[in-house]
């Protein structure tokens, strides 16, 4: 559904003309002319007023009766009165009824201070109480789950919570239970409260009744700071605000984004702030001693580290998704200017080329946040917002649900918005590319090629014509989500260049609501390909000198000697789950191993030359690139430990010890500058220009400075989904909560994942085994022991193992066969 | 050397020379009137308070320094860290760091209790409004003022002093003093 129209209206409130929008609720319009009107359950994030608490009375001219404002909608010439005698007394009256049964343990209660309750209690009510009954109890407080504590007599049932879980997240776990004063809110059966997003309900509570148990008793509104950041945990990139204390992040709140969020933030994001403090972090350079890493003075890291320069021509880094733009473009500099080094990857898959990224780069064809909740049609192909950005499940379900968007998913593992979707088609584990021809072949009326691409996909060709129907019949603003994992291998190029094609005869580039969204591995993972933190282009997606070699072909080099310095900038990739073995061959192997982290994994203890301790996320500085091309900007909340420094700052320090270049400003308005210049179509962009909110550089003059796109050459097919013959086809997934950050934070561990197996019923019975049993995937030496989790969606034949553990294991790529047998 | 004007120069007038009489009475009659005060106190009650040996009375309702309660019956602390003494406190000088109860082994009454309770008493300006601010009477202005120490650090009192029994230095003064 295209956005609404607004149609200017003007009505009058306490005598004053108010501007609005035909249709707007009155609470709302009423803000928008400055005048306050107290509300508890009113909330139009959540969905449509429900008019529970009786706190916004208002009285319009022309109806008897006092009108809850929170679900009149204004209209033109409307009289208001919000400040009248009667309107008072009413205001009075419901403070005093919710007071009945609200129990004074403000001095206890962790909202005390930020309580609108407290505020509306004292701002409009009578201040007296003649209940002098005893009040309801219950006992208190109970966990709702490991993240939340409920204290049932505190609420005002205003069914905030309920309407969260029923309408935004669709978890469907919160209900209220009993009847009247009795009346409380639990899951139906008692089971805790754990869901992605469950976090949220204690942002939207109006009192004391849910609380963070993370955050319970440690501060109280007038000790703490609030400093506004980015999340950098994944993709999404939430604009959130630490809550500081004494220099250590105690909360974390969010920062409402409609271009981002939306408003809200999963559990992860909400308190995977643990893992700052943890002790498990690394907070002092380490450097090998024998077959030790043992703490070293700054000034020794620097030398080892500056060892790099000897290795010139044989260098090789791997840049992981928390690296922001500032330190992406310092080292890719370091590397292809000083080095002479091209071997730089940000990407897991394999790369694409650069007239292929430009292409996909095309500011027409990109969609927004905001479009996903606007247009008739989202397409999911290959990603699973909830695990790769999460937030955007939300945003699609809102869309879904309140505009009536058609969703359809195309995907290897079964997605959460399936149950949703108008057509799920799924195909092989690492077939996605061919399921892109396919579905290009079918909307070009192709059948022929449509049909040998969908065999290719171990897809079925009716349900890809299906597909391509809705699509065509759905609506002209069309959004295709798509995951990463889409290019990966040796079709990715051809499937870019596919989605590309999809995308004009759509017609996406000719309609403002509609577009691509990439859902990348790697938070800025859009961000690193524009800076030229890839092999095949440089800073801006300029063609490169020379095209380097991508994460695997690095390991398979580094394995066979032909690079021998290795350098990880916030990047481990033994613990991805993707060539395992090489990549310990490779580190085993290379002469000198380079890692910024802040937890350490067995392969990086055992073969890491150096390990600078990594900042955190909230001691982060510098820019990062939304995927739908938003540029933001991390603030620093906290000081990191003494002995953590910034990683540009590390960078160029390396490079004037080892080859005595200056790289230039590596941190501040400075480091953003040096971006800005590099990347053509961020031409001028300054910290102040970005600001707290951040903006698309699509929205600026200097996007036209984008290079034309190239996609004329020849690419390779994708390879055929192999046939499940007794053994199953492998496929990957990365859990929300596979994360060290996760991990690390006490009140998440209990979500931390053990590895497990996704399989079908079929393939179980066939197996032997039931929900819950273990099951060795593989054979030999590298088999992987893994709990199995039934799944009825996923199709025979196919199996998805969690990757983004600790111990990942050595799995074959993607779509390989495996064996799996009963443990 | 600058020149003086003339017009600049103003003759102090004095007056007559005095006599051998007159110089006597000055040095000595009006000396004594002046002391006449001073030498009777001298033969009255001594007024002298021998600080340190002795202390100054102070009134009951003095604000000196704090005092934590617990309840006399259960022993528990009256405070449950809800830091509304630190938000009352203009001088900052208060900083509490709350903690959650474990039920077998209470510290205060309610859910919660203040784990740290520190007050600076270097920047404290006794004004009192942490006692006014305090829901549950915890935090009381004590009569004690003799606060001084060899440094800083030394100043800040922490639950524990805040919570002991201070020696009862400084006397109350009586209804009619």
């Amino acid at each position: 559904m295209p956005r609404p129209e607004h149609k200017e209206i003007t009505l009058t409130i306490d005598g004053r003309d108010v501007p609005a929008i035909d249709g707007q609720i009155l609470v709302d319009a009423a803000r928008g002319g400055d005048i306050e009107i107290p509300v508890f359950c009113y909330e139009p994030k959540i969905g449509g007023p429900v008019g529970a608490c009786r706190m916004c009375l208002v009285e319009i001219e022309g109806i008897s009766k006092l009108q809850t404002a929170c679900s009149t909608p204004v209209k033109d010439g409307m009289v208001v009165h919000t400040q009248t005698d009667r309107v008072k007394g009413a205001q009075q009256s419901v403070v005093e009824f919710l007071l009945v049964n609200h129990p004074l343990d403000c001095p206890v209660c962790d909202k005390g201070g930020e309580c609108p309750l407290q505020d509306i209690s004292y701002g409009y009510g009578g201040g007296k109480s003649r209940f002098i009954e005893p009040k309801r109890h219950f006992v208190k407080p109970l966990g709702l789950s490991p993240l939340i504590a409920i204290d049932r007599e505190r609420c005002i049932l205003c069914y905030r919570c309920v309407r969260f879980s029923q309408e935004v997240s669709e978890d469907h776990q919160l209900v209220l239970l009993e009847r009247g004063a009795s009346t409380f809110v639990a899951t139906f059966d008692g089971h805790p409260y754990v869901a992605p997003f469950s976090g949220n309900i204690i942002e939207l509570c109006p009192v004391g009744a849910l609380t963070s148990r993370a955050y319970r008793f440690r501060a109280r509104p007038w000790d703490i700071e609030g400093s506004g950041s980015v999340c950098n945990l994944c993709p999404a990139q939430c604009n959130v605000t630490f809550t500081v204390r004494d220099d250590r992040v105690l909360r974390v709140l969010s920062r409402d984004h409609d271009g981002v969020d939306d408003g809200w933030l999963c559990d992860k994001g909400r308190f995977a702030y643990q893992a700052t403090h943890s002790d498990e972090r690394i907070t002092a350079p380490l450097v090998r001693d024998g077959d030790q890493l043992r703490p070293a003075t700054w000034e020794r890291a620097i030398q080892v580290a500056s060892g790099i320069a000897r290795h010139s021509g044989a260098a090789a880094a791997i840049v992981g998704g928390e690296t922001t733009n500032e330190e992406g473009l310092l080292l890719g500099r370091y590397l292809r200017d000083t080095l002479a080094s091209h071997d730089i990857d940000s990407r897991q898959g394999g790369a694409l080329s650069a007239g292929v990224l430009r292409e996909l780069a095309r500011t027409d064809l990109q969609a927004t946040v905001p479009d996903l909740e606007f247009a008739h049609t989202v397409l999911l192909l290959d990603a699973d917002p909830v695990d790769d950005a999460p937030i955007l499940d939300l945003r699609i379900r809102k869309g879904a649900r309140r505009n009536g968007a058609q969703v359809l998913v195309a995907s290897g593992r079964p997605t959460a918005l399936d149950a949703r979707a108008a057509v799920a088609v799924r195909h092989a584990p690492g077939s996605a590319a061919s399921l892109v021809l396919a579905l290009d072949a079918a909307l070009s009326g192709d059948q022929g090629s449509a049909s040998s691409h969908a065999t290719d996909a171990g897809s079925d060709l009716e349900a890809i014509n299906a597909l391509a129907e809705a699509l065509k019949a759905g609506g002209e603003d069309v959004v295709i989500v798509w995951g990463e994992r889409v290019t990966d291998g040796a079709g990715g190029e051809a499937a870019a260049k596919a989605l590309v094609n999809i995308s004009a005869t759509l017609g996406l580039g000719t309609r403002e609501g509609s577009g691509l969204l990439e859902l990348p591995r790697g938070t800025n993972g859009r961000g690193l390909r524009e800076v030229g933190a890839i092999p095949t282009a440089g800073p801006g997606l300029s063609n490169p000198v020379a095209v380097g070699r991508s994460t695997d072909e690095i390991a398979a080099a580094a394995a066979a000697g032909d690079v021998t310095a290795l350098w990880f900038l916030h990047a481990d990739p033994t613990r991805d789950g993707r060539n395992t073995e090489t990549w310990t061959r490779a580190m085993a192997s290379a002469g000198l191993v380079i890692a910024h982290a802040s937890t350490l994994s067995p392969e990086l203890a055992a073969h890491a030359t150096v390990v600078f301790p990594a900042e955190a996320g909230a001691e982060r500085d510098g820019t990062i690139t939304h995927p739908d091309g938003r540029i933001q900007r991390l603030r620093k909340a906290i000081g990191s430990p003494v002995d953590v420094r910034p990683a540009a700052a590390i960078i160029a320090r390396i490079a004037e010890v080892g080859s005595g270049v200056d790289l230039g400003p590596t941190a501040g308005p400075a480091g953003t500058a040096a971006v800005s210049a590099a990347v053509s179509f961020y031409a001028g962009l300054n910290v102040d220009e970005i600001g707290g909110r951040g903006l698309r550089w699509q929205d600026r003059d200097a996007a036209t400075n984008l290079p034309a796109g190239d996609v004329n050459g020849e690419s390779a097919a994708p390879v055929p989904a192999a046939s499940p013959n007794g053994a199953l086809r492998l496929g990957t997934y990365r859990s929300i909560w596979a994360s060290p950050e996760v991990e690390l934070s006490p009140a998440l561990k209990f979500l931390s994942r053990r590895p497990t197996v996704e399989l079908s019923p079929i393939d179980a019975e066939r197996i032997g085994v039931t929900q819950g049993q273990n099951v060795d995937v593989g054979t030999g030496a590298d088999v992987l022991r893994a709990t199995a989790h039934l799944r009825s969606d996923v199709p025979a034949g196919s199996i998805f193992v969690e990757s983004g553990l600790a111990a990942p294991g050595n799995l074959p790529s993607e779509g390989q066969l495996i064996e799996v047998n009963k443990a | 050397m600058a020149q003086i004007d003339e017009d600049d120069i103003i003759l102090v007038q004095r007056g007559p020379s005095p006599t051998v009489a007159g110089g006597f009475y000055r040095s000595f009659v009006e000396t004594a009137r002046g002391l006449k005060t001073t030498l009777f106190k001298v033969f009255g009650e001594t007024q002298t308070i021998q600080y340190p040996e002795e202390k100054t009375p102070v009134y009951p309702r003095f604000r000196g320094r704090h005092k934590l309660h617990t309840f006399e019956d259960t022993g528990l602390e009256k405070c449950v860290g809800c830091s509304l003494c630190a938000a009352a406190c203009p001088a900052d000088c208060i900083r509490v760091v709350a903690a959650e109860n474990d039920p077998n082994n209470r510290v205060s009454a309610g859910e919660r209790y203040a784990a740290v309770y520190e007050i600076n008493m270097s920047r404290c300006i006794f004004c009192g409004y942490c006692e006014v601010a305090c829901p549950f009477d915890a935090i009381t202005m004590g009569h004690d003022y003799e606060l001084s120490d060899l440094n800083r650090s030394d100043l800040i009192f922490t639950k524990e002093m805040l919570l002991a029994e201070p020696i009862e230095r400084t006397p109350l003064r009586t209804e009619d003093e």
